[in-house]
């Protein structure tokens, strides 16, 4: 099985005396993420993420199936996570590292347990019929922080998706074309992001966010919170490591605050961009069967 | 260089022009990297890039950027040390390939007793002294026939950055500045910035200084003008910028 290459002495010792300096080696500041771009692609639910040289991209896609026996009500949705070998060879296909755990369980705890999707809303018919909403992540280069770009690719995917419309009349189910009746987003409740911050130095006092894979290797500890842009934290998984203070978690949590409302609004305007786009002529509101209430 | 400044690119299995393959009345034909001879007198490109010609040296060879770093005999690298075992050190030159060996008395006044002792991770300045197809690569830090180091051995302090083998090629030029067309390190060097440099041709590049300061300028003006593929006027810009932004 092939190992992460690990960095050298010269380049941890190096790293370490450049951060006490106050200096990063890409020269950005502490608190300061790489450039973000967010694409959405052509069909509804493709969010395409670079972060810098990091690029992941989510898919999203709905069937209807039969739900769980326990849970007639709601809609299944799971989220599938994929390093291969093409984003660093120290993936390997149907073997996943300790890494793709973590960040398979983190997108599930930020995204699924925090309740951003309405499950009870994908039911078509109790305990028969519900919608399965899929997110498929590929991580197509890593060059680090794959954990908050890959949260902001299936939050950015879920709220670009569009499903098709449905109705009910009687017994008979009909699920529509999109050439029939315009696909209708899904019901989305709070937009929660995951901001990871890394310690270094012998306490950890040195915080960085927004990691390269260099960084990354030479760590200390690191520490994700997942939270909206009311403030409201969904999970904060700080998973072995240094002990880092209590003062600089509550200084990170301020810190994540004021990035996820920038990442927030990053998103609203790219999604209300992409409708824009889409919407060519203001046809789109003709074609939705939704009645505004 | 090239035939009278006008360059050829040549793609996989393209017909090379005969009027450009060099014709000397003494020295065989020299084949370098990315061309296939198929007997009896077929040359052809197996990679694409620029196709480069020495007259005087009768030799032929493509020019690319890119790829993993195959070893060749004179080579100068910058590896890592991995493990070392009795009588070697296991060292890698890039990520994810089979390691290099280099023997243990391959430094400069080495003996059993006083051969240098280099943790895992440590760096080394090295030349492949023995690159066959099949085999792993030998390295030596030492000019075997006049014993001297001629600047090879472990690197100290210092940060070591990843830089395209094409820039590392270019670095390694004898008139890097005209022919590689990299100022950089001269810029830098013109506007009072001390530092000491080594370039591996596996596409590594060393950078040591009293400042950290300057470290962290001239790596991030060699990355920069590699990523970007600058012009000279550009990195004459960068370099300025550079230094501005950090004093």
């Amino acid at each position: 099985m092939p190992r992460e290459a690990e960095p050298s002495l010269n380049e941890k010792a190096f790293f370490l005396q450049a951060l006490q300096d106050g200096h990063r080696l890409d020269g950005r500041k502490f608190e300061q993420f790489r450039q973000l771009d967010l694409q959405f692609g052509d069909q509804y639910g493709v969010a395409d993420v670079t972060l810098g040289k990091t690029r992941v991209l989510a898919k999203v896609s709905a069937e209807v199936t039969v739900p769980y026996p326990d849970r007639p009500f709601d809609g299944i949705f799971t989220i599938t996570t994929e390093l291969s070998p093409m984003a660093s060879p120290a993936f390997e296909v149907n073997r996943p590292t300790e890494q793709e755990v973590l960040l398979s369980r983190l997108l599930e705890k930020t995204v699924r347990r925090s309740n951003a999707l309405d499950t009870e809303s994908l039911c078509l018919i109790a305990g028969q019929k519900v919608w399965s909403i899929r997110v498929d992540l590929h991580v197509l280069s890593h060059d680090g922080n794959l954990m908050d770009a890959s949260c902001l690719a299936v939050v950015a995917a879920l709220r670009h998706f569009r499903k098709p419309d449905t109705s009910m009349e009687g017994e008979t189910l009909t699920i529509y074309t999109p050439a029939e009746r315009e696909p209708v987003p899904l019901s989305w409740l709070h937009t929660p992001l995951c901001i990871t911050f890394s310690f270094y130095g012998d306490e950890g006092e040195m915080t960085l966010v927004d990691t390269t894979l260099l960084e990354e290797q030479l760590k200390v500890s690191s520490c994700t919170i997942s939270l909206n842009k009311h403030g409201e934290i969904c999970q904060v998984a700080k998973l072995g490591g240094t002990p880092v203070d209590a003062v600089s978690l509550v200084q990170c949590a301020s810190i994540a605050l004021q990035k996820v409302k920038e990442l927030s609004t990053l998103l609203d305007q790219k999604l209300a961009e992409d409708s824009k786009r889409r919407n060519k002529g203001g046809l789109l509101a003709e074609l939705s069967a939704e009645n505004a209430r | 260089m090239a035939t009278d400044s006008e360059m050829v690119f040549v793609l996989p299995g393209d017909g090379i022009d005969a009027s450009l393959i060099p014709t000397h009345p003494k020295r065989p034909l020299r084949l370098g990297p990315g061309l296939r001879h198929i007997p009896p007198s077929t040359i052809v490109p197996t990679i694409a890039g620029q196709l480069v010609t020495d007259h005087k040296k009768n030799s032929l060879w493509v020019e690319y950027n890119g790829g993993r770093y195959i070893p060749a005999v004179g080579d100068l690298v910058i590896g890592q040390v991995d493990r070392s075992a009795a009588d070697f050190y296991y060292v890698a030159l890039s990520d994810y390939s089979s390691n290099a060996s280099l023997p243990q008395l391959a430094f400069e006044m080495a003996t059993k007793k006083t051969r240098p002792n280099l943790a895992t991770g440590a760096l080394v300045y090295a030349r492949v002294s023995l690159a066959n197809r099949h085999m792993d690569p030998e390295l030596e830090c030492v000019n075997s026939s006049t014993g001297k180091a001629d600047g090879l051995g472990p690197l100290v302090g210092g940060m070591l950055y990843s830089i395209s083998l094409g820039m590392a090629r270019r670095l390694l030029m004898r008139k890097s500045v005209e022919e590689g067309r990299v100022v950089v390190l001269e810029e830098l060097g013109a506007l009072g910035l001390a530092f000491e440099t080594a370039v591996g041709r596996n596409g590594k590049m060393w950078v040591n200084s009293e400042d950290t300061k300057t470290v962290l300028i001239v790596g991030r003006a060699v990355k920069e003008t590699d990523e970007g593929n600058l012009t000279v006027d550009q990195q004459k810009k960068l370099v300025r910028k550079l230094v501005k932004e950090m004093s």
